[in-house]
């Protein structure tokens, strides 16, 4: 037992001095540089904003806000490097035309196309906190309601980098948090044409809608337990929005449900958001024959909408999916015209967003 | 036949310490930066001489955030796998870790608890699994008690059937509940050193470590005995009731201070004691120091691990520790039955 | 001798390689006990008032059928249990009043074998029984060690000292025990039905060494045990108990009557003398019938 046999004498004397050397090092450098440590890391934030802009000997004060979920940060002004941990927030920088200031996002920010092409921190849930530091950030964008942990909030706060949280629970919110995410990033002309345009198109939906009655809708968010949305999710509200609403009446935000009583209610549609069409009426065609599922009328007669996954996104394409979860779920209040007017009015307001952004992005 | 002598505690801790030396070199260098091992050693120097302003930006956050992650692994490996030694004597069972009596299961509870009722308090979270932590371990010690005294069995029995109590509240507020604060429980319950604590929590963590490994040491000799028989013990001399209660509460505080800081990571407190018994032998004297050290450097391996093979995504230190610890468990295991 | 069948006696002092002349080591002067399980107020068992005292290099039997009391008599000789009335005394220091550690110097206890937690060698397991000598935080000493070595030297297992426990058989086993309670350096030891799982001829062994320590090394030695034959070859004394009473306590000759081991034993037993004066027992062919308990012969 022991390795002690196999040392002896002068070779064993100088294994142990050395041992016993490398035993206080080992030690001096914890006890000594954690402390130390932590001293550095404060005095480097205050660095970051004089490195990064040497021309503005003069760095503007900080802006102070309180973020979607309570939190004060203090935002460096002007933004320039700007991390993002959430696809949505991803896709809502690129809408607000801001994308050449956006320095990293997560693996799954995959729209628009560029944004696959951005140096990457992680995931959502799991982001590499030493490559974000590395990315230098002058903010980092969080989304407390769909896709990152309270933790790595908690941590960038430690780390003394500055971290906004949006916290979007209804499609109003999501509208409002996409201008003030302009404000926050020094551009609020183009966050206010983007409220206002995805705003006016919501209006035009719900006129059109009109008296149209309410769809009985089953969202299903996972089949196998079956999962569907509570009724304070922002997924609720935008099935509301398209003219329909939920079975399913809790609070719990991502309920296991009974498929018993799901048949009894007898849903008019059953709604699912995939990025893949495909799998899903493949998969459902495996559903038909299951018990429970058989005498869901819904199923049987293939009352099924497949609307794209943008609709789990709180961005902009969020109320693209919402206008064709209403075509699909009235087919009757939209005839042919009506699809091109509210394409039309889209574009338009999209290269609104775009001209405004090119003449901020000119100044700055 | 030769005794075992403070020499060869002394001697085996020192060689640890240097295997341990030479895996925090290792962690140090890999990562979100590139460190070379020339500029590592210059600015290790400048930051213990005190010269901050002179290293480069990218050493200070390195050191920043890399150097206290690695000193919490440090700590928590030591606390987790002395605590397990410990209990594996207490208990009388080697397959005893250190959440067998429920302690983690408390700890995930009062966390839970503070992140639903205060979730803008960064503190709530430690303390308030601490708290559980503490409570679950004073339940459990008196529902563990036969005639008025720790028995092993019942203890086993009075913690198996807390932590199962305990994990199914947990499953019950985190099925139920509102919110997206409690999205990062599943982190926390497989065990996670990538979040960065206060500093004050790195000091109670050392001081906590110290009293609790010393005060199990006192009772090392005691526990060699108490490892072959009770009544045995006590006929030898060893005050068994004092002993049994200073190791429940030093262990039990290990595993408390380690769960509320970095949740519960598995595995470590289980099988470091096994593989430094089998190198080192079954003698708690030199079992301690070795455990400790052990368990340092295997939680530091396992982290080093975590942040570095699906760079840039992290995988929680729970998950390397399972994968990597079943199968050395089976090995184990086979050797155990041979 | 007094004799009066059911009470417990004091016997005048037997003969033994310790004579009369060695002082008395260990005195019990109307010892008893009663068990209370937890919360009930009748005791579960008694032990009633028991006497009897021992010599330096004598061996006492502690002899009966089981739940007879023996294991309880042998606690409150080691001083885990504190007598209800009566004192149990060791060189003059009521056993159940010494603190753990001096007890252990003085008092060594061999148990049927318990599993061993974790794998260990023979001699480390032998050198534990040094631990009520050391401070706190100790390592052994050489002369720790040499007392170890001797102490398996002295039940002739040296050749065993590097093997592991779990891979010697139960008599090794057995003897390992035993020079683990020698390790302590005791003046009393106790040994707790110790022929338990061996074989004959380990039993043996065992008991003949037993005499031969006490002999040498001036233990008192005090074995529980109801093994009829080995108590009667082997026994300086006999301390004969039957639910929870002494019966008798004397030389074996004295106490192996045919109606006491009968009543005690209850089987068909004959008691004759061998050579050298101890007591042999017989099994006679069970002729007789069971009534109420009790052995009847048809």
């Amino acid at each position: 037992m022991g390795f002690g046999h196999k040392f002896r004498g002068a070779k064993r004397r100088r294994a142990s001095v050395v041992a016993t050397l490398a035993a206080i090092l080992c030690c001096a450098t914890l006890l000594l540089s954690t402390p130390a440590a932590r001293a550095a890391q404060t005095g480097q934030t205050s660095q970051p904003a004089a490195q990064a802009n040497p021309e503005n000997a003069k760095a503007l004060p900080p802006l102070v806000v309180k973020d979607e979920v309570g939190r004060r940060v203090e935002v460096p002004q002007p933004v320039r490097r700007i991390v993002s941990l959430a696809p949505s927030l991803t896709e809502t920088i690129y809408a607000l035309g801001l994308q050449d200031r956006l320095v990293g996002d997560t693996d799954f920010c995959d729209y628009p196309a560029e944004a696959r092409k951005l140096p990457k921190v992680g995931g959502p849930f799991t982001p590499n906190l030493e490559v974000i530091l590395s990315m230098k950030p002058d903010l980092v964008l969080l989304a407390a309601n769909s896709a990152n942990r309270k933790e790595t909030a908690d941590a960038l706060d430690l780390l003394h980098v500055p971290a906004y949280a949006t916290d979007a629970r209804t499609i109003d919110d999501v509208l409002a948090s996409i201008s003030r995410l302009g404000e926050v990033l020094g551009a609020a002309e183009q966050g206010h044409a983007l409220e206002d345009s995805l705003r006016a198109r919501l209006n035009a939906l719900h006129k059109k809608l009109g008296t149209a009655a309410q769809v009985r809708v089953l969202f299903i968010v996972w089949q196998e337990p079956l999962i569907s949305i509570g009724q304070e999710t922002f997924l609720a509200d935008a099935m509301r929005w398209a003219g329909a609403e939920s079975v399913v009446r809790t609070k719990q935000d991502w309920p296991h449900v009974n498929l018993e009583e799901v048949v009894r209610l007898q849903p008019d549609y059953l709604v699912f958001a995939s990025a893949h069409p495909e799998e899903i009426t493949s998969t459902l065609a495996n559903m038909r024959n299951l018990p429970g599922w058989r005498d869901m009328k819904a199923l049987q007669e293939n009352r099924i909408a497949i609307v794209s996954d943008a609709i789990n996104r709180p961005a902009p394409r969020l109320v693209d999916a919402i206008e064709e979860l209403a075509r699909d779920l009235h087919p009757e209040v939209f005839a042919e015209g009506p699809h091109a007017s509210l394409r039309h009015q889209n574009n338009n307001a999209q290269r609104q967003v775009k001209q405004i952004a090119a003449q901020a992005g000119a100044s700055l | 036949m030769r005794p075992l002598t403070l020499k060869r505690v002394l001697w085996t801790s020192a060689a640890l310490l240097a295997v341990l030396f030479g895996v925090v070199i290792v962690a140090m260098k890999v990562g979100a930066y590139r460190i070379s091992f020339a500029d590592l050693a210059l600015n290790l120097g400048r930051l213990i001489l005190g010269r901050r302003a002179h290293i480069p930006s990218d050493y200070q956050v390195a050191f920043g955030y890399r150097l206290p992650r690695i000193e919490l692994s440090i700590l928590v490996g030591a606390a987790l796998s002395v605590a397990g030694a410990g209990f594996q004597a207490l208990l009388r069972n080697p397959l005893a870790d250190p959440y067998v009596l429920g302690v983690s299961s408390g700890g995930a509870l009062g966390a839970i608890v503070a992140l639903i009722l205060l979730p803008h308090f960064l503190l709530a979270t430690p303390l308030a699994a601490f708290v559980g932590a503490i409570a679950t371990i004073a339940a459990v010690y008196f529902l563990g008690r036969r005639k008025g005294q720790l028995d092993s069995t019942t203890l086993l029995l009075a913690g198996i059937i807390s932590a199962s109590f305990l994990s199914a509240m947990i499953i019950f507020l985190m099925t139920n509940t509102s919110g997206s604060n409690l999205r990062g429980m599943p982190f926390w319950l497989m065990g996670d050193l990538s979040t960065p604590l206060p500093e004050a929590m790195h000091w109670v963590l050392l001081a906590g470590l110290i009293i609790g490994v010393g005060a199990i040491y006192t009772t090392a000799a005691d526990l060699n005995l108490i490892t072959t028989g009770e009544r045995e013990a006590m006929h030898l001399g060893v005050e068994v009731t004092r002993v049994k209660l200073v190791v429940y509460i030093s262990a039990s505080l290990l595993t408390g201070l380690a769960v509320s800081m970095s949740g519960a990571i598995g595995y470590v407190g289980l099988l470091v004691p096994h593989v430094m018994r089998m190198i080192f032998g079954p003698d708690y004297r030199i079992l301690i120091p070795a455990s400790a050290i052990g368990g340092a450097i295997a939680l530091l391996a396992a982290d080093t691990l975590a942040r570095t093979v699906m760079f840039p995504t992290e995988l929680p230190v729970g998950a390397v520790t399972a994968m990597a610890g079943a199968p050395l468990f089976i090995y184990l295991l086979r050797r155990r039955l041979r | 001798m007094n004799d009066a069948g059911n009470g417990a006696q004091v016997i005048a002092y037997p003969g033994g390689e310790g004579g009369a002349e060695s002082p008395v080591r260990l005195k019990i002067e109307q010892a008893s006990y009663a068990y209370h399980p937890h919360g009930q107020s009748a005791p579960a068992f008694t032990l009633a008032a028991t006497s009897f005292a021992a010599r330096q290099r004598e061996v006492v039997t502690i002899l009966g059928p089981n739940a007879s009391g023996k294991s309880t008599l042998l606690k409150l000789i080691a001083g885990t249990l504190k007598p209800l009335s009566g004192r149990v005394e060791l060189e003059g220091f009521e056993t159940s009043r010494l603190d753990t550690r001096t007890r252990a110097q003085k008092i060594a206890m061999v148990h049927q074998e318990s599993p061993l937690l974790f794998p260990s060698r023979a001699g480390e397991y032998v050198l534990q029984g040094r631990h009520p000598y050391g401070r706190m935080l100790r390592f052994e000493t050489k002369e720790d060690v040499e007392i170890a070595e001797n102490a398996l030297a002295q039940v002739g297992a040296e050749d065993l000292r590097d093997r592991w426990m779990h891979e010697i058989s139960g008599g090794e086993k057995q003897r390992v025990i035993l020079a683990r309670a020698l390790a302590q350096q005791p003046i009393l030891l106790l040994l707790d039905e110790p022929t338990l799982h061996l074989d004959i001829g380990a039993q043996v062994e065992l008991l003949e060494r037993l005499r031969e320590l006490a002999a040498e090394s001036r233990y008192t030695v005090v074995v529980v045990t109801h093994e009829l034959s080995l108590a009667a070859e082997f026994a300086d004394q006999v301390v004969l108990l039957h639910e929870g009473k002494c019966l008798r306590v004397g030389t074996p000759a004295d106490v192996y009557r045919r109606d006491l081991l009968e009543q005690v034993f209850e089987a068909p037993l004959d008691v004759d003398l061998g050579p050298e004066g101890r007591p042999r027992v017989h099994i006679r062919g069970a002729r007789g019938h069971r009534v109420g308990g009790h052995l009847k012969e048809t």
